[in-house]
């Protein structure tokens, strides 16, 4: 049973892209209800993103009943490090019955690298064991083994990092979450092709569609403090020194450059089924960007 | 000047022997066995000269009733005098001579032994109440049991020369060495010629080489059957007699004297062997091989005996007198004997060593008691160092005492050897081991084997034994004390009193002192000890700030703790200052580790609105140039910076005082 | 061991200043090991508050010290009676158990926290201890070759390791290494890889309920060993 558009999409044979908005701090939602407009059409799907790097915002599960209102594909990502399992599996609940059926599994990043670093982390289950508390919630009960009245069904994701400097247990857990459920993979940033050529040739055992992650820099400045500070992204020394190397205010032009050259290098080579790509913060490139990699249709 | 006293408890004339003494102590120090043992000789000569000698006393009083006579005033005799006299017995000294001292006065020249020391030695015992009756020589034992004495003791040591056995040995111009060296002693300049032989290879014959070549000989030539490792004289006094110039003829014989009405000269043969292979004294000549040497004065120093008269009526075995090894008794009731004349010659530490022995087994034979076998010097109780003990002692070479160069000292009877300074002596006692004197676990109840003794230890001694307690084995401890400061639970202590100067009691003394006088100090330091913080640092600050500065001696920093520190502040300190021997330190880590309770301290100063300037350490880097300066430097330094934060405080008072006066004029 | 950390000063003397004699306690074990209780701590911190009291503008303190072996016993806690009868406070330098059976047992007596009670440790070199256990109740180290996800996972997951992992380095704390990394690398040792493949589910959080309650009689008795509510 196919539980969404985008599930649908996913079971074609499209080059697919997706991309991401962060909620706003606070709750005037002009800003993000501008993005979606402006980007609900341009994409098969927008995620929205859940207190991200634990940083406490707008909810995304407001942010994707939002999507949904105005006309998008909403991706709701979910992580586990501020709801227990009651809450997760309660929000759930709500979100299939407003429609919101794309859920990206997150464990989430730890408390210590967000902005309320005495709050406490919740972590009552990982990322694998959403996904397969999910599968439960799809098989008619909750997790304390209870029957539920009406039984909910949803097209789920998690992440994956085919650049991680240590790969083999990285691939022991996308196993798990495979056999969990996940049926998609937004990757985290590839900035290496090869790297996720290598990656995807594990990855082709399975029948998971993997969109790969694209960050959109825009200084060596903002490259740097990623690598320090935002968990799970390396941005090699080789594009940090290709921005460098650009003229004061030039930096978001090389980056969205650097973007759309590798988008480009992966669509040619067909090397998965999409991309994600995130703009963090600048948001409205984004279409440019699309605009760029479009395949000119044949006439 | 504590030295000093424990030196004086247990040795009569420590003057003498710091001078001549052949230190079989520093054979045992187990310095040793690290690199060289400690100068314990040069050291207690440095304590006897600055150590305050006249003002530590040595007193006795009678007693008991039984009067004892001690024939012989060398130093087994006036040893046996000094311990009888202590135990509380009258006692009289018979010298036949018209002056005291024996062997030390008459065998021993003056660079080795000045006069005015054994002359000092002597007036310290006759103070005591010892009499001496010089000129006075005993024809008989009888009488002077007839005179009221009921013991004696012989001590007439061995002051006659053995024969050579050769050819040409009446000829005039040979002497023996005991008279040779007793008329030089006496001052009265025995005539020698321009080519000196010395027959012997003991510490007589060298003494005589070397006082022949003070009297003016041009050549002097030491003739002995020994070779050079086989010489029963000290190793250091041969070499000394060398650099002055002493030319030393091993494994020679003497085949004759030649010259006719005068020495013309020595005939010697080769000794292929002084010692046969049992070890025993038996030379073997080759007669064929032989040389002569050009002399005009020959010296015999080949072994002495002792005259014993007959009249005395005791047993001899060989040339001495025949004792009791328990008793030191001879045939005869109540008369012992020791030293030289029963022992045949040895040093002079043997002998006061045997002197007093004596003093013990006389007094045990007033007091009837049961003659019990020598109590033996307790074998050594105490292990070897381990390699890994042994690898992380810090090497320090050994100060020697500095030396009068030879071309100066041949010419002269004054000291060889010059006495340390107070800065050479303590680096020189900084390199003691302090065996015996570490760390144990006082209380193994406290101790919750945290092992923070194991871990902070900088010579890795305290082990885990098999039932998982911790031992702290005597025989590696280093005694720098950093355990006993960390122990989390005050478990461990230092074994021996001397080494645990207890700050705590200090610091109460000052308590009290400022409670009854009202005087609060302005600094309060905390110097170590073994860098000479204290006498040195305080003959400077008494001249610069006299009163405000109070000390604390401490031995070694590791042993203040930062809790001193605050305790120094609770006192009302405006500063306080550690100052220690930084890189010099004999041990180690000590510098972290008293960093490590500065820091302590300084963090809750801070806390409490102190500048933590006002607690600083003075620990060099090196011994001179120190980037620090010298202590009197920085010492000024810091007193200048506790004192103008105090004269801040001050001045915001009487600005506040001086703001209200004008206010009233108003 | 269980560590703690002792209090900030002025926090002990605000909690300390309205009482005039005040008694401060020891531990002779845990809180001697740790450095943080002992009796030579007892020591610095009596010395510590004396020099505070004499700069401040108070006078009427009386401190004085008692160490006794353990705070987590009745009968060691029952040899504070005679000390305790003068004083107006306790001031306990033991854990939170300590500090709590000295208030149980006196409890005419304010008891003050002199200590911050915090982990079970594992020294590694002297004043260093790592919290490698944090008495989950449910304990799996068999499965991840003996190093704890729970205790050094930074979010304490079963199904490691998240995608913040860099350099084999959590991403909360670059100088703490990732704890699934680490037991990555000790199955490859040991050869138990297939362990991690396997999906461990979510954690039992009411395997010993808050508050718990351990029964176990060593000689006679009748606990049987097993936990229960």
């Amino acid at each position: 049973m196919v539980n969404s558009l985008f599930e649908e999409k996913l079971n074609s044979s499209e080059f697919l892209i997706t991309t991401e908005i962060g909620p706003p701090k606070g709750a005037d939602i002009s800003e993000m209800l501008y993005l979606i407009d402006l980007l609900k059409d341009k994409v098969d799907a927008i995620n929205v993103t859940d207190n991200q790097s634990s940083v406490m915002r707008y909810p995304s599960l407001g942010g994707c009943l939002l999507v949904k209102e105005h006309g998008g594909e909403p991706i709701l990502q979910m992580t586990c490090r501020d709801r227990n399992r009651l809450a997760l599996q309660a929000d759930l609940l709500f979100a299939y019955s407003r429609g919101i059926t794309n859920v990206l599994c997150l464990t989430g990043d730890s408390i210590g690298v967000g902005d309320h670093k005495e709050a406490k982390p919740v972590f009552d289950a990982d990322s694998v064991q959403l996904l397969k508390m999910i599968h439960t919630l799809e098989s008619g009960k909750d997790m304390g083994g209870n029957d539920l009245k009406g039984i909910p069904g949803f097209c789920k994701g998690a992440t994956v990092n085919p650049e991680a400097d240590v790969i083999a247990p990285q691939l022991i857990k996308f196993d798990k979450k495979v056999e969990a459920g996940a049926c998609f993979f937004q990757t985290q940033g590839i900035f290496d092709v090869a790297a996720l050529r290598r990656f995807m040739q594990y990855a082709t055992r399975f029948k998971v569609h993997i969109l790969a992650g694209i960050i959109v820099l825009s200084s060596a400045r903002m490259a740097k403090f990623m690598n320090e500070n935002i968990p799970g992204i390396i941005v090699p020394q080789n594009i940090i020194d290709e921005l460098a190397n650009v003229e004061k205010g030039k930096g978001l032009k090389k980056g969205i450059e650097i973007a759309i050259r590798t988008i480009k290098a992966i669509r040619e080579e067909k090397i998965c089924r999409g991309v994600h790509i995130m703009a963090i913060g600048n948001e409205r490139v984004v279409p440019e960007i699309i605009e760029a990699i479009k395949v000119p249709s044949p006439l | 000047m504590e030295a000093l006293q424990i030196i004086r408890s247990d040795n009569p004339f420590p003057s003498v022997c710091a001078y001549i003494c052949s230190h079989p102590c520093e054979e045992a120090c187990r310095r040793k066995q690290v690199d060289k043992p400690v100068a314990i000789r040069a050291l207690k000569r440095f304590a006897v000269e600055f150590g305050g000698d006249r003002m530590v006393r040595s007193e006795a009083k009678t007693i008991f009733p039984e009067k004892n006579a001690i024939i012989g005033s060398g130093p087994a005799g006036m040893s046996c005098a000094f311990y009888l006299r202590k135990l509380g017995y009258p006692v009289t000294v018979f010298e036949a001579h018209s002056e005291i001292g024996g062997m030390l006065r008459f065998g021993i020249p003056q660079y080795r032994l000045p006069k005015e020391v054994l002359d000092g030695e002597i007036r310290r015992m006759t103070g005591m109440g010892i009499e001496f009756r010089t000129s006075t020589p005993v024809v008989s034992l009888d009488l002077l049991f007839e005179m009221g004495y009921q013991a004696i003791f012989v001590s007439i040591g061995a002051q006659q020369s053995r024969r050579l056995g050769v050819e040409g040995e009446n000829k005039p111009g040979i002497v023996d060495a005991i008279t040779f060296l007793r008329e030089t002693n006496l001052g009265l300049k025995p005539a020698i010629g321009e080519n000196v032989v010395i027959i012997g290879g003991g510490n007589v014959a060298i003494d005589a080489s070397r006082s022949a070549l003070r009297l003016g000989a041009k050549t002097v030539n030491l003739v002995c059957l020994e070779s050079r490792s086989e010489m029963p004289a000290f190793p250091t006094d041969i070499q000394y007699a060398e650099e002055e110039g002493v030319i030393i003829n091993y494994s020679w014989g003497v085949k004759a004297i030649l010259g006719k009405e005068v020495i013309t000269g020595v005939e010697l043969k080769r000794c292929v062997a002084a010692f046969d292979t049992d070890g025993k004294f038996n030379p073997a000549y080759d007669e064929s091989i032989t040389q002569v040497l050009l002399a005009d004065t020959v010296i015999t120093a080949i072994g002495q005996v002792p005259q014993i008269p007959e009249s005395y009526g005791l047993k001899t075995r060989g040339s001495t007198i025949l004792v009791d090894p328990v008793t030191l008794n001879t045939n005869r009731k109540g008369v012992f004997a020791g030293g030289d004349a029963s022992s045949g010659p040895a040093t002079a530490i043997q002998a006061l060593a045997n002197g007093r022995l004596a003093a013990l087994r006389i007094d045990d034979y007033h007091r009837h008691r049961y003659p019990r076998s020598m109590e033996e010097e307790s074998k050594s109780s105490i292990g070897e160092l381990s390699s890994q003990t042994i690898q992380a002692i810090r090497k320090i070479s050994r100060y020697e005492p500095p030396l009068v160069p030879p071309e100066k000292r041949k010419k002269v009877f004054q000291p060889v050897e010059k006495v340390y300074g107070w800065e050479t002596a303590a680096e020189e006692a900084r390199r003691c081991l302090r065996c015996g004197s570490g760390a144990e676990i006082l209380f193994p109840d406290k101790c919750a084997a945290c092992l923070t003794c194991l871990r902070v230890c900088p010579y890795s001694v305290p082990r885990i034994d098999q039932n998982f307690d911790i031992q702290i084995p005597a025989d590696q401890c280093q005694a720098c004390g950093i355990c006993v400061t960390r122990c989390p639970a005050m478990a461990i202590a230092l074994r021996k009193p001397w080494d645990r100067r207890y700050i705590d009691e200090e610091m109460e003394r000052y308590h009290q002192k400022i409670k009854i006088t009202g005087s609060k100090p302005l600094i309060i330091g905390f110097c170590c000890q073994y860098g000479l913080f204290g006498t040195s640092l305080l003959a400077g600050l008494w001249k610069t700030t006299g009163a405000g500065i109070w000390i604390i001696p401490v031995m070694c920093i590791a042993k203040v703790e930062s809790y001193h520190f605050l305790k120094a502040f609770e006192l009302g300190a405006e500063g306080v200052f550690l100052a220690g021997c930084g890189e010099q330190c004999s041990r180690e880590n000590t510098i972290t580790e008293a960093k490590a309770q500065i820091k302590r301290a300084r963090s809750v100063l801070a806390e409490l609105g102190f500048d933590i300037n006002q607690l600083q350490a003075y620990l060099p880097e090196q011994k001179d140039n120190n980037p620090e300066g010298t202590p009197e430097k920085w010492l000024e330094e810091f007193i200048g910076h506790v004192g103008s934060l105090h004269l801040k405080s001050l001045l915001t008072v009487e600005e506040k005082v001086d703001r209200s006066k004008s206010e009233t004029f108003k | 061991m269980i560590v703690a950390n002792q209090k900030p000063l002025n926090e002990i003397w605000g909690m300390v200043a309205p009482y005039r004699r005040v008694l401060i306690v020891g531990c002779g074990t845990c809180m001697t090991v740790c450095g943080t209780g002992g009796e030579r701590e007892v020591a610095f911190l009596h010395h510590a508050l004396r020099l505070i009291e004499s700069k401040s503008d108070q006078s009427n303190h009386i401190f004085s010290e008692y160490t006794i072996k353990r705070q987590c016993e009745p009968e060691f806690i029952e040899m504070l009676a005679e000390k305790i009868q003068d004083k107006d406070a306790v001031l306990s330098l033991g854990c939170g158990i300590g500090i709590q059976a000295i208030a149980e047992r006196f409890d005419t007596l304010p008891v003050l926290p002199g200590v911050n009670t915090s982990i079970i440790g594992m020294s590694t070199m002297q004043g260093v201890w790592l919290e490698h256990c944090v008495a989950c109740g449910e304990c799996r180290l068999d499965e991840t070759a003996g190093i704890c996800p729970v205790a050094r996972c930074a979010k304490g997951i079963l199904n490691g390791p998240c995608g913040g992992t860099k350099n084999g380095k959590c991403e909360s704390n670059r100088d703490m290494d990732c704890a699934w990394i680490l037991i990555y690398k000790r199955l490859e040792k040991l050869g138990q890889l297939d362990k991690m493949r396997r999906y461990y589910p979510m954690r039992n959080f009411q395997v010993i309920p808050r508050p718990r309650r351990l029964i176990k009689l060593v000689a006679g008795g009748n606990g049987d060993g097993q936990l229960s509510l």
